[in-house]
């Protein structure tokens, strides 16, 4: 017999977890100021997560899904993207969504139950939060076929989980993508665990980038704890894309460090020492000792940054405690460009009765 | 002997060219073989052979234009089936596939329909005709059995409905207002209309809920220094009745067995003209004296008879006085109309022979006929109302 | 001016916006060298080219995402479903993103497109060529069901809804694709979403009906003609959000009220259209609402498809019955 095909998935890391080379350190890392930049970008993000648990704790957020331990992931995938790309997150990806100019108090408002933080004040253009899984994709796709048509030189990214992999969703966008060669990049984020189901249930799949494989893109995977290895692969991924090449799919494979939201526990299916041992995997130190072991880092600078990364958490939590309720009648006044009349008697209805109080704050 | 006419081929085409025959004359074909080629407007369709059998004659020829639905070839019977079966053998039912644009990838889209002629009107405003009754359906039922047309009564409904209460008290007026349109033709049975048939039901509706009581009496008008008045006076005295006893002036409730007391004395008055019997209200007698009592009365007769009485002039009543015994009758049982709870009837006014201190007079009387509903209004009340009325007419002035 | 059939129109008002629009694509299964199974997009590609007129891989779910994802980022994509049998895959994408987009984000992003799908059954096709289940997005928020009975108003009405800056399912009856033509003209005018049309006025009975049942309505009120009763025929047109003035309007002035679909009985439009009146024309009313629809089962494979649905003579009863309570 002919063996008509087969596939190859390679695999990349520059960075191992002490920080040290393990590859030859690409070029864009010789760009240091871009790397500081990133790590700060990295540093904002865990903080303001760490912030966000809080605020559910003490009853001023609702549920939240934390991204600790994505951040070189969340981060790296944002710092190769241009401006004016779209970015197509799931609901995790705080760290690519900062970078990208949504504020945090944007972030708070929608897990805080207020549809203003969707009304995102920088990337115009970007999706959403999307919570059904991996419909994101084809959104991604759909957004990549506009630029396509359009001639304009601009990329989708999506980004789902290792669940999301198995939804449907997900492979018809990526097969569409291929069949039709639209720019756009699909990332996903193996954390290891879709909620409570470990990646050994999830798919047959040795890598999940193979599953590209199916849909005739390229696949690749990367240690998704090395900020500057996601970086490399999705700034190629992008200029493959926007040379008209196609799509491709860059499986980050990090860790979730922290409950599925914080509606979960998951120390009731996992185990303690897995988890720490993923810790020690975690990016912000890896990154932070290549700097430091380079000269472009110190503990002075560390300290600096603490400071001021806590003021600016500060700042937008400040910012999003004091935002009031949005008035009762908003929740007509988006449903259509025009409100239809049938709809009037209705918000007439809502607003004559008043405020229910409810929720946590404003 | 079957003839196979040229079928549809799709899209209601009226006519095929044929290309070419795959058979002549004489050869025998099996079912679904290849029969002919057929040109539509849009292409080149096989026609396989729909019957099993020997070819009998071709009725045209290739180059030939052939309507759809024409005779196409003839089979003769192939040996031992019935043709006649065969003749009616429908087309099975699940098309074959079409070799011509069907334009539908599955089942069969219907053409065919002709020339679509409408002038559809979008949206609405063009419509509203103003001055339709509006009623619950089940008011509207009411309405019905009781023989009244919802355009005559007043609606007080809070959406310009006619609400059940409303057709409740336009119901009172009619059994005594509206004149008799017709006569029933001696020996014929007719069926009772308009107020004649609201006349029965009322009065089977009041025989089978209202508990009647009635009391007889008299009072003595010897001593009236004006003659007449006799109305004014009446009217004077009932709204008497009602300030001594109030539960008679009011409205009763069967379903919810409640009891409404009014302040206000509205008096039906029941007037006998021409036309039959009318029945106005004279609102407020409790307010009026004797003279303002007379005066609206004038009014409300000339109104009656020149038939100027306004419709909301006939309802909303709280009692009714009947003067029943203008021709006979000195005393009766009148009946009140739901939801009212008394009625005063005044008999035929009579020259009595009475007895007084030392001897024996002859004393003009009205007799008085007290009907209340028993199921409200005690017998006690009932008589502290006749003994007011009583005492009211019996002064002087 | 030009007699066309249904499907006619909407290949005409496809070309118009494709033309005029240069936002406007079309994608589906089949519609492009093929030009649709039904031929509703036939020749367009061939005029419009590959790019504004697409073959998609075959994936309901992906059609409908990727048409969010276009309209998101300022393009007008018409997709098409082949058959609304097919239409559940999209469901997740329309109810989800489609209706909520410009909610969700507070106006920053909306989802401008035309969802479109053959519906109904009376064409003898096979399991799952039959379905109206439009109360399923009826039911929906934003997100808007329209349903043409005429070629005019396929035409008129699906301009409106390419050129509505919201979604729009539009449901196309399948067994009027080609019955009738008529006369359009290709003059690019919409007609308006959200009101009723009324196709026969009438004194005795408001009937309201839309889709392919719009013709079994119009054949009752010549049957019922006859009997000296006069039926206001009213299309719903715009199934969601319901026109229910020019229906209040109708019962004010009839007192009755008649609704036929084709749809499954309960939590039908119909029902919509009941409640409505019942809630609003209540004093009209002189006779109980009545509905004329599909039974509550699965619609019967096609050698009893139309003993499932309502006929002329389901609707006369109705009617019948109404004017004498």
């Amino acid at each position: 017999m002919e063996t008509i095909a087969d596939f190859e998935i390679q695999y990349s890391q520059f960075l191992d977890p002490a920080g040290k080379p393990s590859a030859d350190i690409p070029d864009l890392a010789r760009d240091t100021a871009k790397l500081v930049d990133m790590y700060r970008h990295m540093v904002q993000t865990r903080v303001f997560d760490t912030k966000a648990i809080n605020l559910q704790r003490t009853g001023k957020l609702g549920t939240y899904a934390s991204c600790l331990g994505h951040e070189a992931t969340h981060v790296g995938l944002a710092a190769a993207m241009h401006k004016d790309d779209v970015l197509a997150p799931s609901y995790r990806e705080y760290g690519a969504m900062l970078y990208r100019g949504v504020r945090m108090s944007e972030i708070l408002l929608y897990w805080g139950g207020d549809e203003r933080g969707s009304d995102f004040a920088g990337p115009k253009h970007d999706f959403p939060f999307c919570v059904p899984i991996a419909t994101q994709c084809l959104h991604a796709a759909g957004a990549a076929m506009a630029f396509q048509l359009r001639g304009e030189p601009r990329c989708a990214v999506s980004v789902n989980g290792d669940g999301g992999t198995s939804e449907g969703a997900f492979y018809e966008a990526m097969n569409i993508a291929g069949a039709r060669k639209l720019p756009v990049v699909f990332i996903v984020v193996n954390n290891k665990w879709a909620i409570s189901v470990p990646i050994e249930l999830q798919t047959a799949s040795k890598t999940l980038a193979q599953k590209a494989v199916a849909a005739g893109i390229p696949g690749i995977q990367v240690d998704g704890n090395d900020a500057i290895a996601v970086r490399h692969w999705v700034e190629r991924a992008l200029a493959r894309a926007r040379k008209g090449e196609g799509p491709t799919l860059v499986e980050a494979v990090t860790y979730r460090l922290s409950d599925h939201t914080t509606a979960d526990d998951a120390s009731r299916y996992r185990k303690k020492d897995e988890v720490e041992t993923a810790r020690r995997l975690e990016p912000l130190i890896r990154l932070r000792q290549y700097l430091t072991d380079i000269g472009s880092w110190n503990e002075k600078q560390e300290q600096q940054l603490l400071q001021e990364v806590v003021a600016n958490v500060d700042a937008e939590v400040q910012k999003y405690l004091n935002t009031p309720k949005q008035p009762i009648e908003a929740m007509f006044d988006y449903m259509y460009r025009d409100l239809p009349e049938f709809l009037e008697e209705q918000r007439e209805h809502a607003m004559q009765y008043g405020d229910t109080n409810g929720g946590h704050h404003g | 002997m079957i003839t196979f006419n040229l079928p549809d081929l799709g899209e209601g085409l009226p006519e095929a060219e044929i290309v070419s025959w795959h058979v002549k004359e004489g050869d025998t074909v099996k079912t679904d073989e290849p029969l002919l080629s057929v040109e539509t407007a849009k292409a080149v369709v096989e026609v396989p052979s729909p019957y099993s059998g020997v070819i009998a004659r071709l009725h045209a020829q290739a180059g030939d234009i052939v309507a759809t639905g024409a005779a196409l070839v003839d089979f003769a019977e192939s040996g031992g089936t019935s043709t006649a079966q065969k003749k009616s053998a429908p087309v099975p039912e699940a098309d074959e596939p079409e070799k011509a644009d069907s334009a539908t990838v599955v089942g069969n889209v219907p053409t065919g329909g002709g020339l679509l002629q409408e002038n559809a009107i979008a949206g609405g405003g063009r419509r509203r005709k103003g001055g339709r009754v509006k009623a619950t359906p089940s008011v509207r039922t009411e309405a019905r059995r009781l023989g009244i047309d919802l355009a005559d009564v007043p609606a007080t409904g809070k959406n310009g409905q006619v609400t059940s209460a409303d057709l409740a008290r336009f119901q009172g007026t009619l059994t005594k207002a509206r004149p008799a349109r017709s006569s029933p033709t001696p020996g014929r049975s007719e069926s009772l209309r308009g107020p004649r048939r609201a006349m029965a039901q009322s009065m089977t509706q009041h025989r089978n809920e209202v508990a009647l009581c009635t009391i007889f009496d008299d009072a003595d008008i010897h001593e009236w220094i004006a003659k007449r008045d006799f109305t004014a006076r009446i009217l004077r005295a009932t709204a008497a009745g009602c300030a001594k006893a109030p539960a008679l002036n009011g409205f009763f409730n069967a379903q919810s067995m409640s009891h409404q007391l009014e302040s206000r004395v509205d008096i039906a008055l029941a007037v006998d003209t021409d036309d039959g019997l009318i029945v106005p209200v004279i609102r407020h007698v409790e307010e009026m004296n004797l003279d303002q009592i007379r005066d609206e009365v004038a009014r409300m007769k000339k109104a009656t008879l020149d038939r100027s009485v306004a419709p909301q002039d006939m309802v909303n009543y709280t009692i009714t006085v009947s003067n029943f015994g203008v021709l006979a009758g000195r005393y009766a049982t009148p009946l009140m109309v739901p939801p009212t709870v008394a009625i005063l009837g005044t008999g035929k006014l009579q020259h009595d022979v009475v007895a007084v201190m030392g001897g024996i007079e002859v004393h003009r009387r009205i007799p008085l006929s007290l009907s209340f509903d028993h199921r409200c209004i005690t017998g006690g009340e009932a008589c502290r109302f006749l003994a007011a009325v009583i005492d009211d007419l019996e002064k002087p002035q | 001016m030009a007699e066309m059939t249904l499907i006619d129109a909407v290949t005409t008002a496809l070309a118009w916006e494709l033309e005029h629009d240069p936002r406007v694509v079309i994608l589906g299964e089949d519609v492009g060298v093929n030009g649709g199974v039904f031929r509703a997009t036939a020749g367009l590609q061939a005029r419009f080219g590959a790019d504004r007129v697409q073959d998609t891989p075959l994936a309901e779910g992906m059609i409908a995402g990727v048409a969010i994802g276009m309209a998101a980022q300022g393009m007008i994509p018409v997709p098409e479903i082949q058959f609304m049998g097919f239409i559940y895959p999209t469901v997740d994408q329309i109810i989800n993103h489609a209706g909520r987009l410009r909610n969700r984000t507070r106006g920053r992003m909306s989802c401008p497109m035309v969802l479109r799908a053959p519906y109904g059954g009376g064409i003898h096709a096979p399991e799952h060529h039959s379905e109206s289940t439009e109360a399923l997005f009826a039911h929906m928020p934003g997100v808007r069901v329209v349903i043409p009975s005429s070629p005019a108003r396929a035409y008129g009405l699906l301009l409106a809804a390419i050129r509505d800056p919201d979604p729009v399912i539009f449901l196309e009856p399948k067994r009027i694709y080609r019955l009738n033509k008529q006369n359009v003209e290709d003059n690019g005018k919409a007609l308006p979403l959200d009101v009723c049309y009324t196709l026969r006025q009438g004194a005795d009975v408001t009937v309201v009906t839309w889709g392919a049942m719009t013709f079994e309505t119009l054949k009752a009120a010549d049957q019922l003609a006859k009997s000296n009763i006069s039926c206001e025929v009213i299309d719903l047109a715009t199934i969601s959000p319901i026109d229910y003035e020019t229906i209040l309007e109708s019962v004010e002035k009839t007192g009755r009220l008649v609704i036929a679909h084709e749809a499954a009985r309960t939590g039908g439009v119909g029902a919509e259209v009941a409640a409505i009146v019942a809630e609003k024309g209540l004093y009209d009313l002189k006779a109980p609402i009545r509905r004329v629809t599909g039974y509550d089962v699965v619609m019967p494979l096609f050698r009893r498809e139309m003993d499932y649905m309502p006929s002329v003579a389901k609707i006369v009863d109705a009617v019948r019955e109404s004017l004498h309570d």
